[in-house]
């Protein structure tokens, strides 16, 4: 029988009380599956490695600041989301060419070279939206939630996120007209 | 709507609340091209195996954690003592925690006035050493009173947890056998105060 996963809550507070190698465990858990969510947000999987570590490293620094440690993944969440918006701002004026290069680069094995010139072409789209119309598109596209559950994560409400996403749907079929 | 704008039905067949079949004929083919769009959705993963490596060589240089919150209220005083044992090389000794403003129920960001005791009558010089210096063991001297090796420091310090050793004749760190203790991670044992 496979033992039952030690709850975030009981790592985190473990951590606080001194154990700072258990903090490993919380990185292994959650820095691949938010490793995807910085890569698109960013356009490159350098970037999200960067954002995902300095991440990680500010949500130890700031862990007693962690109110409810059984919701670490949420609070995490957003330090890492704060990361990416800053990134990008930082980032601007940056061509993100190079970055959806190197993202589709990745996935030509998977589905030709076909599917990986979609895949560029979208991604190099998606850069061209708002950090909040990327991110929502990510969220439900990529990442599979629901408006509900973005919502939530966000704090914010479903039709303000509705209306973001369609302005990104249009902006995208813009973007794509204009590049294929 | 400008040339670039989907319908709103197809917008919504894009969220997924209609298929494509629900379209009105006149539509599906922008439909069709809505939904190629969404198939060019990389979904694979990303994995970033040398982040777990890097970001603990960063928490293990950290010193230590910083607890220091706002002050936002202030609280009743309640008198909380704790005995304390030194090793025997110290002769006797014992430390109390006075605790000024401490309450059970402490308000995350509160402030509590602490006093820390060493009863050291060996000792030449004590100081306290913890999270809420980052460790620094010269950033928060005792002071003797007396001739009966009473040591004393008052800080005043946020709701939470802290950890912390009184580090005797700036060589020997002494963390306190009637408080909570933790491994440090470096073959010491702090002592886990919780305001």
């Amino acid at each position: 029988m496979r033992p039952e996963p030690e709850a975030d809550g009981e790592i985190v507070r473990a951590v606080l009380a001194g154990d700072r190698e258990r903090y490993a465990q919380l990185v292994e858990r959650y820095r691949d599956r938010y490793a995807r969510y910085a890569a698109r947000m960013l356009g490159s999987a350098d970037a999200a490695e960067d954002a995902v570590q300095d991440a990680f490293v500010r949500a130890f620094d700031q862990l007693s600041q962690c109110k409810e440690p059984d919701k670490f993944v949420g609070w995490f969440f957003l330090i890492l989301r704060n990361r990416c918006f800053a990134e990008r701002r930082r980032s601007r004026t940056e061509t993100s060419l190079e970055a959806a290069e190197t993202v589709a680069a990745a996935d030509r094995t998977e589905g030709g070279a076909e599917t990986a010139e979609r895949r560029r072409a979208l991604q190099l789209a998606l850069m061209a939206l708002t950090p909040d119309q990327r991110e929502v598109f990510v969220l439900k596209h990529v990442e599979g939630l629901s408006y509900g559950e973005i919502a939530e994560r966000l704090s914010t409400s479903v039709p303000s996120l509705k209306m973001r996403m369609h302005r990104a749907y249009d902006k995208l079929r813009e973007q794509l007209r204009e590049h294929t | 709507m400008s040339e670039h704008e989907f319908h709103p039905l197809v917008k919504q067949l894009l969220d997924g609340d209609i298929t494509l079949a629900a379209l009105p004929p006149e539509l599906r083919a922008e439909g069709e091209e809505a939904l190629h769009l969404l198939a060019a959705v990389d979904r694979s993963p990303v994995q970033l195996p040398a982040v777990s490596r890097r970001v603990m060589r960063a928490v293990a240089s950290r010193p230590a954690r910083s607890v220091w919150r706002r002050v936002v209220e202030p609280r009743d005083v309640r008198l909380r003592i704790r005995p304390w044992l030194l090793a025997p090389a110290l002769a006797i000794a014992a430390a109390l925690i006075l605790f000024l403003r401490p309450a059970p129920t402490a308000a995350p960001g509160s402030l509590i006035t602490v006093r820390f005791v060493l009863v050291a009558p060996d000792a030449h010089e004590v100081s306290l050493a913890g999270t809420f210096n980052r460790w620094d063991a010269h950033a928060t001297p005792l002071v003797r009173s007396g001739p009966t090796g009473v040591w004393t420091a008052t800080l005043t310090l946020a709701a939470g947890q802290h950890q912390y050793a009184f580090v005797v004749d700036g060589v020997r760190w002494v963390p306190d056998p009637g408080a909570p203790a933790v491994d440090d991670g470096f073959g010491r044992r702090n002592s886990v105060l919780t305001l």
